[in-house]
């Protein structure tokens, strides 16, 4: 664990140094990844932090889910070195066979208390308190009762972050977290995020919106390979964008920002 | 009302019911949330190869049945590691590989003749201690493995990617599933065979899923429904005499289809609907009068095959009630008992059967009865024997088609005359008067026979049959066996591509004028053959069964005649018939 990674020149990218910094989280050195021997992303270096949020940042099918994918052990690590060294939680897309599950609230929260416990042991009453605290944490204890199903999509993302907190997991992996929320609902789970952030979590986010990823602390600019990484403010270029949305980058104009043109004009929601 | 449950043999099917409730009832809630449904079902169908092991090794079926199930189980678990991808269509590539083992196994290695059908077979009015040890042991486990690896179960299936950080994913887990439905569906092969299992595990739980939302109700719910359906299903077929996993198979089908359409309806809808049901219900029930009795002060006895029953009531006349087992048409190679088989045996005083391994299975009936009737083997009173197939460790050591010599029937005509008269002395007269006209019309039909065959030249007494039904027939009237479209004395074997050449080429080579279908196997073999050699198809012959009330072959008597006038016209090209007097 203590093998320090090599220097590596990345297109596009800034230098990663060898480090044995204790707060890093997660590092990817000319990391490609795939599924059965046939690379989805190439060449992705960075490196999460504590109490760093960093926007995973590409069109879809730009390789987002797949470098989350990475760290869970569900793509296939091809070339180049990938090093996770904090337990990891996941707040994945709703699917809808998890909409069906005869579970509530607390019960997926209780989830994350599985894993502290050797398998002969049960969640017991000291779990199901620390689950209720999670859920107090984001907002959920009320509905702690509720069918995990119906609840709102904000909502739900909320009780999978609280999971990830039963878990006390040092890096929440969030895939397009934003998706389907209404304005309050995202704001709400933004302030969620900043507050989880100072608590020395890193925190990864899908996101395919220009907008969300300016609001992070870094990130990553994918489309099949890494375009970018580091600061929105310095990395966020016409150059990058049109590098990772493949010309569809128009400049707005009095506000001196970039707005992405979405494919085929649907109405984004 | 519950009168059915004052019967020792549905005492004891309940409680195997009663006990496999708690396993069917709580991997139900897992089969259905898992999506195991379909492995489930194959779970069960890839045991097959095992119980062929068990059959022709001589070792306990449950255990072969458990090992390929086990096997079945981790197999499948090894290829979705390897190849994550539809559990479903992994489960049919696994399960197709173990049925083709299971059908090379019994037809090449043991040629034992069993197919899938009879060895998974099951029923709830023939269960053992060894059955119920089984089902207590699943009930076990499944309650043990529920309570350790529920909540992991739990986690792993309502997060597939977070299973793994959560603990959740260790491999055990997922095996641990995997087998405890493997023993469990094990455990309810002998209840419900292999077919019907997801009447028991999928049915009741999506049933339950239906009207609970948290899965400790919903698995409370499933073990009370698959008791509830279960008990029903067992009572109504006491009530209506039919089988009993087919009963509760509907029963629990239609439970779901109810509830299915009441959760669909609107709510003011559903009082409607569901009084409908409960009315629907009633009336069935009240239109299932119990089986009766109506022949008491007769003497009672069982007879197992159609042509037993035929002797025993010619023999017996007015003064006995003949409770026969197997119905004209039906195969002797597949029975599924019925309750008023197991309430008639427990009755009976006597009980007539064919021996030779051909009705093994009454003697399980019998025990099953708690009846004290002793078992009357015909088949080791008769003075012809014929050597039965040699290999596999059940095969029998006599062919056990014995009837086709009338000098056979003879002497199961005089043993039925002795156990009678034995049973009830106060009859012999007329059991005695009965069985001498019966025995004059017997060798009547034995002369009849040798006569018709007589006017056919023996070179041309050539028989090519579905199965080797007729040995002793041919033996007896100088008819030589050339081959059988089956190649075996059961009609439950396969034959093979080369099986099927050499017979066409055997036919060629032999000048061989008919192939004779039987009146109780599918022709389709035996046509196909025919074409295939320019040979005839057009004769049937009764092999092991008599047919129907107003068919040519209703009693033994007409069986046998039209066998030798089939013959006779299938050997002469239709040139010959034989019609037989001193018989009517």
């Amino acid at each position: 664990m203590n093998r320090a990674a090599a220097s590596h020149e990345v297109d596009g990218g800034p230098l990663i140094r060898a480090t044995s910094d204790r707060d890093v989280l997660a590092e990817a050195a000319g990391l490609t990844v795939g599924y059965g021997g046939v690379a989805a992303i190439e060449n992705v270096s960075f490196r999460v932090r504590r109490g760093e949020r960093i926007a995973l940042l590409g069109p879809n099918g730009g390789g987002k889910t797949t470098l989350l994918r990475s760290i869970t052990g569900e793509a296939d690590r091809i070339s180049g070195s990938l090093r996770v060294s904090a337990s990891w939680a996941t707040v994945p897309q709703t699917e809808r066979s998890r909409l069906d599950y005869p579970v509530s609230a607390l019960d997926v929260a209780v989830m994350g208390s599985l894993a502290s416990l050797p398998w002969w042991r049960q969640p017991g009453r000291r779990e199901r308190a620390a689950a209720l605290q999670a859920l107090e944490r984001v907002g959920m204890v009320k509905l702690a009762g509720a069918t995990f199903g119906e609840l709102s999509a904000g909502q739900r993302q909320r009780v999978l972050i609280a999971r990830g907190l039963v878990q006390d997991a040092g890096l929440l992996l969030l895939d397009e977290p934003f998706t389907g929320l209404d304005a309050s609902s995202s704001d709400r789970l933004e302030t969620l995020i900043g507050a989880l952030a100072t608590e020395e979590r890193g925190i990864l986010i899908a996101t395919h919106d220009l907008e969300q990823a300016r609001r992070w602390d870094l990130v990553v600019c994918l489309n099949r390979r890494q375009i970018a990484f580091g600061p929105p403010g310095e990395v966020l270029n016409l150059a990058v964008l049109e590098a990772t949305y493949g010309g569809a980058i128009v400049a707005i104009p009095d506000s001196g920002g970039l707005g992405i043109l979405p494919p085929h004009h649907h109405h984004q929601s | 009302m519950l009168d059915p449950f004052q019967l020792p043999f549905v005492q004891r099917g309940l409680l195997e019911l009663l006990i496999l409730s708690i396993p069917a009832g709580l991997l139900g809630t897992w089969i259905v949330l898992r999506g195991l449904a379909f492995f489930s079902h194959a779970v069960g169908t890839a045991a097959f190869p095992g119980l062929v092991l068990a059959d022709g090794l001589g070792f306990a079926a449950p255990l072969g049945a458990f090992g390929a199930a086990v096997a079945f189980s981790a197999g499948t678990a090894v290829v979705a590691r390897r190849r994550p991808g539809d559990q479903d269509s992994l489960t049919a590539m696994v399960l197709v590989g173990c049925l083709a083992i299971g059908v090379i196994l019994a037809s090449d290695v043991f040629r034992s003749g069993s197919n899938v059908e009879t060895l998974l077979f099951g029923s709830l009015l023939l269960i053992d201690g060894r059955d119920i040890a089984l089902a207590a042991a699943a009930a076990a486990a499944s309650l043990g493995a529920a309570v350790l690896f529920g909540r992991r179960w739990l986690a792993a299936g309502f997060d597939p990617t977070a299973a793994k950080s959560v603990g959740a994913g260790a491999p055990y887990l997922q095996i641990a599933l995997l087998g405890l439905i493997a023993l469990a569906t094990t455990a309810a092969l002998s209840v419900i065979g292999a077919l019907l299992v997801a009447a028991l595990f999928v049915v009741p739980s999506a049933t339950a899923r239906l009207w609970t939302s948290r899965m400790l109700s919903w698995q409370i719910s499933s073990v009370v429904l698959v008791a509830v359906e279960g008990t029903a299903g067992l009572w109504l077929s006491v009530k209506t005499n039919a089988p009993p996993g087919a009963t509760i198979a509907t029963l629990s089908g239609a439970v779901f289809a109810l509830a299915a359409a009441a959760r669909a309806m609107p709510r003011p809808g559903r009082r409607t609907c569901l009084s409908a049901a409960v009315a629907a219900v009633a009336f069935l029930v009240a239109g299932c009068s119990s089986v009766a009795s109506n022949d008491s002060g007769k003497l009672q006895v069982v007879a197992t095959t159609t042509q037993i029953g035929d002797f025993v009531r010619e023999v017996g006349g007015n003064a006995v009630a003949v409770d026969q087992i197997l119905q004209p048409n039906t195969d002797p190679h597949e029975y599924e008992p019925r309750p008023s088989d197991i309430e008639g045996a427990a009755g009976a005083k006597l009980v007539f059967a064919n021996g030779d391994d051909l009705d093994a299975w009454i003697d399980q009936v019998v025990s099953e009865s708690g009846s004290e009737a002793r078992i009357v083997d015909l088949g080791a009173a008769v003075p012809v024997k014929l050597p039965g197939e040699s290999s596999g460790a059940e095969a029998s050591r006599y062919d056990a088609h014995w009837w086709h010599d009338p000098r056979n029937a003879e002497a199961a005509v005089e043993e039925i005359r002795r156990a009678l008269i034995e049973a009830e002395p106060s009859n012999a007269a007329e059991f005695r008067r009965n069985a001498d006209a019966y025995l004059g019309k017997l060798r009547a039909l034995d002369r009849g026979i040798a006569k018709c065959m007589d006017s056919v030249p023996a070179t041309q007494r050539k028989l090519v049959t579905d199965h080797d039904a007729f040995g002793y027939f041919a033996k007896r009237y100088g008819i030589t066996v050339v081959g059988a479209v089956i190649p075996s004395q059961t009609t439950q074997a396969q034959p093979s591509a080369k099986d099927v050449s050499d017979l066409v080429n055997l036919i060629e080579r032999e000048g061989v004028t008919a192939v004779f279908p039987e009146s109780s196997v599918s022709p389709k073999l035996a046509e196909t053959i025919a074409h295939e050699t320019g040979a005839s198809s057009d004769h049937t012959l009764y092999g092991d069964t008599l047919g129907s009330k107003d068919s040519s072959g209703a009693t033994y008597l007409q069986m046998e005649a039209a066998n030798a006038d089939a013959m006779v016209q299938g050997f002469s090209g239709g040139k010959r018939s034989c019609s037989i007097h001193g018989i009517g």
